[in-house]
């Protein structure tokens, strides 16, 4: 039995915080993140192993949602409804690999913002870390996507395409995009518990915010979209990981540095947030 | 010894405005964010205290008993003990873990087996997988499901799902453990097993112990926190601080009126009761419709205690005694023997088989003994004697 003395404190007032620094946010954050990251993977875990338990599909679930629309969109190209562009690769290869990249984010933000609300109440009686939950929930996109990444390089196989060496890295590539992910994810998780209007006005927000970021299409050259585009840092982040991973090379260098700059800056402050939040949100639940 | 809970002058506001809530949080959150104080200790509009001025310390091998009515503020104060409410004012200090039996199986996901929700709720719990692992066979034994090991959840039934929740909880080793009125779940032998399990716990953690059984909190605590209003009534020794709690209910429970059904032919229209030391006696006098005055009855009084708890009944019938027709009945109780408190008496008028119920007056009076308060007690045998004997020869 160790004696009371040589036991971790925990003091409760109000303004903690700025009575001990503000500066101490980030250590703070830091700590709670390593020390409950097992707990993190047994959120992720029973949360993976629930969603595909009573599916005979399970994880290929995953490889159907992009087949899906990307086959739409090969259909209605083919029957001339509308002009897909040109693409550098064959556009199955391109258009799959940009769904499995631009899921991470959709999947990922919807995932995270539902976590707070979906614990109901047991974020209200039980005191552990609510980003280990978050973070959970987030994860269950990259799961999603690594199955991707696989039908990605089998359709490479299937046309005949060799990718660059930059596919093996993919993930490390889209590391900006997880970031700015994950931040949005906690402020919309903590603004879903507030009200829920955020949950279903997301989903809407998603589909939209899809056709409005050229995944499934080439940028076009010109005109409005091309100029949205061009002010749009998801293009970036989703965009510039493909082509370097299909082709090896991008010329859209300087808008990923610039995206990933805001998708990290984006990170730093929904965590900080989150975490002066999370327990006066957990009053309001 | 330092203690492991330490409780400075907290106090906990709530809004009674949701919206005006919701607005608050956001200020105070922006305010926190900017570096700025909120000066959470002021009331704004529409904002009360849920708690107000707390003070205790529970020190490892305590258990401090929190008790009062419903909204006094005793979970509130479990919350914030818990890091999940941060306090308004004043100063929470927890030392170690701490474990809270409040929810139990919170995080079990229906689809998974028990083996694998035991992971899921110990890493919610706080414990390592190294500790899981070590108290795997532990927890199981306790929980006492069997072969519902390797099967989902959702099978379960509600009283083996509640023991898994509480055999984990129980098995993360706390320093500081918070209970909930939780003990009142599971079956008979189960609830036997969480009392000893508790009583095994007592020696190394500090424990709070929010209930509404007094009995349960005269067994088990040492001091006891009397909260009213969200402040604090009593606090100090068990015994003292449950009859505190017993005397504010029934200064209440004396307002209420007299409740009496009456269906039958057989009423009791006047009551007189004495009571002299440990002798109560009581005359009534009953009446009767003239068309039955022939009809035989039994009368049977039972006793309540202050927290509504019938524990003594006194039956004619059982006694093979049938009164008929109006007149004089005197029951007269020679040894009542009971604790210090207040006690309320119902009697009731049955026909001469048991079987139907014509009458019943509740609240008919109620009576106040006062002597040397024991926790945990109604009856209490003051004239009870122990010695020492002399110890028995050993066989040669």
């Amino acid at each position: 039995m160790k004696e009371g003395t040589e036991l971790p404190l925990r003091t409760y007032e109000p303004d903690n915080l700025i009575a001990r620094g503000w500066w101490r946010i980030f250590p703070d954050i830091l700590r709670e993140l390593w020390a409950n990251r097992w707990l993190t993977f047994q959120l992720f875990r029973r949360d993976f192993l629930a969603l595909y338990k009573q599916s005979a599909f399970g994880i290929f679930w995953a490889v159907l949602i992009p087949l899906v629309s990307v086959g739409t969109f090969v259909l209605l190209n083919r029957s001339g409804v509308f002009r897909l562009g040109d693409t550098s690769v064959p556009y199955p290869v391109f258009a799959v690999l940009g769904v499995a990249n631009w899921q991470v984010f959709s999947t990922g933000v919807m995932g995270a913002s539902n976590s707070l609300v979906r614990a109901g109440s047991m974020i209200m009686k039980i005191n552990f870390s609510r980003k280990s939950l978050v973070i959970a929930a987030f994860s269950q996109c990259l799961a999603a996507f690594a199955v991707q990444w696989l039908l990605a390089l089998l359709l490479c196989l299937l046309f005949g395409v060799t990718p660059s060496i930059w596919i093996a890295f993919l993930p490390f590539l889209l590391l900006p995009l997880m970031l700015t992910t994950l931040g949005l994810g906690f402020i919309l998780s903590i603004l879903n518990g507030i009200m829920r209007d955020v949950g279903n006005a997301l989903g809407v927000l998603m589909t939209f915010l899809m056709f409005l970021t050229p995944v499934l299409y080439p940028r076009p050259a010109s005109g409005t979209l091309s100029r949205i585009t061009a002010l749009n840092p998801l293009y970036f982040l989703v965009s510039v990981p493909r082509d370097l991973a299909l082709t090896g090379h991008t010329t859209e260098w300087s808008g990923f540095w610039i995206s990933s700059l805001a998708g990290v800056i984006i990170f730093l402050v929904c965590v900080c947030v989150f975490h002066l939040a999370e327990t006066r949100v957990t009053e309001r639940v | 010894m330092e203690p492991m809970i330490r409780v400075e002058g907290v106090a906990k506001k709530f809004c009674r405005n949701l919206r005006r809530s919701m607005w608050y949080g956001m200020r105070d959150i922006a305010r926190n964010a900017a570096g700025l104080r909120t000066r959470s200790g002021l009331l704004r509009k529409d904002e009360f205290w849920a708690l107000r001025g707390i003070d205790l310390e529970v020190k490892r091998g305590e258990v401090l008993g929190v008790i009062g009515p419903n909204g006094s503020g005793k979970s509130t104060l479990l919350k914030l003990l818990n890091g999940i409410y941060w306090p308004d004012a004043g100063r929470v200090s927890v030392r170690g873990r701490v474990g809270a039996l409040i929810e139990v199986g919170a995080g079990f996901h229906p689809m998974l087996s028990g083996r694998e929700n035991i992971y899921v709720n110990g890493a919610v719990l706080g414990m390592s997988k190294k500790e899981i692992d070590a108290r795997f066979d532990d927890i199981v034994a306790f929980a006492d499901i069997g072969d519902f090991l390797d099967m989902p959840v959702k099978h379960y039934s509600s009283g083996m799902f509640v023991r898994l929740g509480f055999a984990v909880a129980v098995h993360c080793d706390p320093d500081v453990l918070l209970i909930d009125e939780i003990l009142a779940v599971g079956d008979m032998s189960f609830r036997r097993r969480c009392y000893n399990r508790i009583d095994e716990m007592k020696k190394r953690c500090a424990i709070i112990l929010v209930s509404h059984n007094m009995f349960q909190i005269g067994r088990i605590c040492s001091t006891t926190l009397f909260l009213r209003q969200g402040q604090t009534r009593f606090i100090g020794s068990s015994a003292r601080g449950i009859l505190a709690y017993y005397e504010s209910v029934s200064n209440n429970a004396n307002n209420e009126d007299r409740e009496i059904r009456s269906e039958g032919p057989i009423r009791m229209v006047e009551e007189k009761h004495s009571l002299d030391g440990n002798r109560l006696e009581i005359d009534f006098i009953m009446e009767t419709d003239p068309e039955h005055c022939e009809i035989p009855y039994g009368l049977s009084l039972t006793l309540l205690d202050a927290s509504d708890h019938l524990f003594a009944q006194t039956n004619s019938l059982f006694q093979q005694r049938v009164f008929q027709g109006p007149g004089r009945v005197r029951l007269t109780i020679p040894g009542l023997n009971l604790n210090h408190g207040i006690y309320r008496a119902n009697l009731m008028v049955y026909d001469a088989g048991h079987s139907r119920l014509f009458s019943m007056y509740r609240n008919l009076f109620s009576f106040s003994v006062s002597r040397r308060f024991v926790a945990g007690a109604t009856v209490y045998f003051e004239d009870a004697s122990w010695e020492s004997l002399p110890n028995l020869e050993s066989k040669p």
